[in-house]
């Protein structure tokens, strides 16, 4: 569990132009190290052209970009992106090449030695949950979509990168294994601690894996806010559109039942023995459904053993009301 | 054929085996002669298309137009220049190699998936790395479906340049013809065509041993 591997990535009024057309107009932000970033709006507004700017596969008209201070501008291109991680939907795995050649790629144009690229390879695959034994060998057709996403994140993992930039990486998969990814991946950045740039246009995959979200619209930066602010206060009417009109609903899913204020004037007994038993590490959205879904509408928070009190429907109301 | 002769005399096929195998030599060699620098040439020419796709029209033009000329037309027009050497079958049967080859090494490259091309930009490959590592290797199929399309027909043009002084087994076919000897005549065709079948196997065993994952699924 480190988080001191990834480094800062920042643009500085950054801007592409395509002709006449300003496809991202001056676009400024930071990513602190080890956190994730996702750049989220509607088609055109310019989120994958500013992540392709990063590894330079776009060269913006004008600003710089920062990785822990330097600009990739300065840099030779094919040194840079062995330096950066990247992940696209379409996966683009080499289909002449093994699982494990494709994982060991980058390590392999780095002039690693043979026996670290394939003892990486081995603790990349058991870490997106392939079986080295089994996967190592097949080719990439030999892959169902989600193995085949895994291995792409593998891929870009492979030389340690302090920067990952992911284009709509889970966009190709059926919703079952889109979560099941979007979990994994989240269990793996926080392992290897890399610093991402995230690409969706689905704002409930920005919530749930943002650190930080950058709602984008016609090229500009319309909000740059953790997800519990954007769902909050979001600062114009498209945003609070773009985030849907559930975004009270939204919100209890980052939120728990630790941080609420419970009623601590009923002494346990007196609850009706339906009412659910709720841990405090548990969401607000969870414990919502329960309650419902119980005939008490209240909610008993036990931490292990010890009674803190009880959730109520006025108080998860209360706090879908309060814009705090 | 002279009246009451058999249509194949096997007692001269038996007693000829060393040409045969002598005619089998040339007619390999000018054969691998004129793959390899079609395939030279035409690789080089392809590497320009891809490079610069407004050169496509003018050297799919050239190469076709090559391609239509009559063997025997072009074998006569080069001969006041070249003679009737190994140089003047070979520029014909190099000439004629070049459409095949040039457009499957075009289309196999280019069927290399898009994703796969910026998966590999991505994450650093130099456009030179790309070429070789990536686009080349997964090409190869298709490549080599146009070696074996160039390889089969050449093989048959090489009977043609017997008429100037080369041949391999066509040699056996030209005299065969001259002196009336059905026996002779078959069997340059009949070796010319098993050479084709068996040049055509050997290369698809080729193209399976350089393509496993072609087969995997």
């Amino acid at each position: 569990m480190t988080s001191t591997r990834g480094a800062t990535l920042e643009f500085r009024d950054v801007s592409k132009r395509y002709g006449g057309q300003l496809a991202v107009d001056q676009l400024s932000f930071k990513v602190p190290a080890g956190r994730i970033c996702i750049l989220v709006g509607p088609s055109g507004s310019g989120k994958t052209t500013s992540l392709k700017m990063v590894n330079r596969l776009i060269e913006p008209t004008a600003g710089s970009i920062l990785i822990d201070g330097r600009d990739v501008l300065r840099e030779e291109p094919t040194a840079l992106r062995r330096r950066i991680g990247y992940v696209i939907q379409q996966v683009g795995l080499f289909p002449h090449q093994t699982i494990a050649e494709n994982v060991g790629t980058v390590p392999r144009l780095l002039g690693w030695p043979k026996a670290r690229i394939a003892a990486r390879t081995e603790q990349l695959l058991a870490l997106v949950g392939l079986e080295p034994s089994r996967f190592a060998g097949r080719y990439p057709a030999q892959l169902s979509g989600g193995e085949r996403q895994r291995v792409g994140v593998a891929r870009a993992l492979a030389a340690e990168p302090p920067v990952m930039l992911m284009d709509e990486p889970f966009g190709a998969v059926d919703p079952i294994v889109r979560d099941r990814l979007q979990n994994e991946f989240l269990r793996i950045q926080r392992d290897q601690g890399t610093t991402v740039l995230f690409v969706t246009h689905d704002i409930d995959e920005a919530i749930k894996l943002g650190d930080r979200v950058a709602v984008m619209r016609g090229g500009k930066l319309v909000q740059y806010a953790p997800p519990g602010e954007l769902l909050a206060h979001p600062v114009n009417a498209f945003v609070a559109e773009f985030v849907g009109s559930d975004r009270g609903l939204k919100r209890l899913a980052l939120l728990t039942v630790g941080g609420m204020d419970l009623d601590t004037n009923v002494a346990r007994a007196a609850v009706s023995p339906n009412a659910p038993i709720l841990s405090p590490a548990s969401t607000l959205r969870e414990a919502l459904i329960r309650m419902l879904a119980s005939e008490a509408q209240v909610g008993v928070v036990l931490d292990g053993q010890r009674y803190l009190g009880l959730l109520t429907l006025s108080k998860i109301g209360k706090m879908i009301r309060s814009d705090a | 054929m002279t009246e009451g002769e058999p249509l194949i005399r096997w007692d001269w096929i038996a007693s000829h085996l060393d040409e045969f195998a002598f005619r089998l030599g040339e007619h390999v060699e000018l054969t691998v002669i004129a793959v390899s620098v079609g395939f030279i040439i035409a690789f080089g020419l392809s590497l320009l298309i891809l490079r610069a796709p407004r050169t496509e029209a003018p050297i799919t033009w050239v190469t076709g137009t090559l391609y239509t000329i009559p063997s025997l037309a072009l074998f006569a027009l080069l001969i006041p220049y070249t003679g009737l050497t190994v140089l003047t079958a070979e520029i014909g049967l190099v000439s004629y190699t070049l459409l095949i080859l040039l457009r499957n090494i075009v289309r196999g490259i280019r069927g290399v998936p898009a994703e796969v091309r910026e998966a590999a930009v991505g994450m650093g490959y130099s456009p030179r790395e790309i070429l070789w590592r990536i686009e080349l290797p997964l090409a190869l199929a298709v490549i080599i479906a146009g070696v074996r399309l160039a390889t089969i027909s050449t093989i048959g043009l090489v009977t043609v340049t017997s008429l100037i002084g080369q041949g391999g087994f066509g040699f056996l076919i030209l005299i065969g013809i001259q002196r009336f000897f059905t026996t002779e005549l078959i069997v340059g065709a009949v070796l010319s065509v098993a050479l084709a079948i068996v040049a055509d196997a050997l290369l698809v065993l080729l193209q399976r041993r350089l393509t496993p994952w072609t087969r995997a699924t």
